[in-house]
């Protein structure tokens, strides 16, 4: 049982740390989004494992739930985003949005 | 048994489809091997007995986000598109180059070493039991009785995307040719 559980842990902290090196390695809008959805999806799979091995009941898994829908929300207003962005300035390059900077 | 290896299957899978997912410089691909990622996680949820979940994570994730994501990777010129500021600017290319791969796998290493070892001193100390996992009857009533306000707000959020995500998205009609600023 400790195995099962350190595997699903395992897994949420792979997840975890490759969201925050494709945040930091890739350049792209939607490859940052990509990163976005695996921190999120950690963060389920760590919610579902407390629920399973420990809490019991239904709370993890509501929050699990909650976690999925703030994800479509936000992956829908970003993507709107990046198509705008696209429209204006031809490119999805992070380090070409830049005129808030000064 | 059948768990165990639903549970193994789907950490392979994670497993694989992270590595291929940050090694790929084709973002199209990335995409492809993310849909395989959050296979996998809908995998451990089934193994972990939380069948509601895991049907979620497939309609939503593979059945949603993926597939929008990669209309936004058509729309925005895919991978033969190059930017004509890159050689300007001297910018990083899109998909990250060999500093930036570093500084990521540096990150990514502490922060998966530090989560790890965080979790296997958390579990020797919690007392573990298999518990059990409400099924989806148990979960409407809970949404609807203890987690009415968060499934309200919830409601209003998706209501709040949808309308901005149109409005954002809306092509301008504007007659005149604005000059770009650079």
């Amino acid at each position: 049982m400790f195995e099962k559980a350190y595997l699903c842990l395992l897994m949420a902290s792979f997840l975890f740390a490759l969201g925050f090196a494709v945040i930091f390695i890739r350049k792209s809008i939607i490859a940052i989004l990509i990163g976005l959805e695996l921190l999120l999806n950690a963060a389920a799979i760590t919610f579902m494992t407390f629920n399973r091995y420990v809490v019991g009941k239904s709370d993890g898994q509501v929050f699990s739930l909650f976690i999925i829908m703030v994800a479509a929300a936000e992956a829908a207003v970003v993507l709107a985003i990046v198509i705008r962005l696209f429209q204006t300035k031809e490119s999805i390059h992070v380090d070409e949005m830049s005129e808030l900077k000064n | 048994m059948l768990p165990e290896i639903v549970l193994l299957f789907s950490a392979f899978m994670v497993f694989l489809g992270g590595i291929l997912l940050i090694s790929t410089k084709n973002l199209m691909h990335s995409c492809i091997f993310l849909l395989m990622c959050l296979f996998g996680v809908a995998g451990v949820y089934a193994s972990l007995g939380a069948e509601f979940l895991a049907v979620t994570q497939i309609i939503v994730y593979i059945g949603g986000i993926v597939i929008l994501m990669l209309f936004a990777v058509m729309l925005t010129g895919g991978k033969e598109f190059i930017s004509r500021l890159h050689k300007v600017l001297n910018l990083a290319p899109l998909m990250g180059d060999k500093s930036t791969y570093m500084k990521g796998s540096i990150v990514g290493l502490i922060i998966f070493g530090g989560l790890s070892a965080f979790f296997y001193q958390l579990l020797k100390v919690l007392p573990l039991k298999e518990q059990q996992v409400s099924d989806y009857k148990i979960i409407g009533h809970s949404l609807l009785t203890d987690n009415l306000l968060a499934f309200e707000l919830s409601s209003f959020l998706l209501l709040g995307a949808l309308i901005g995500a149109a409005i954002i998205a809306k092509p301008e009609k504007v007659s005149e040719s604005k000059p770009t600023d650079i």
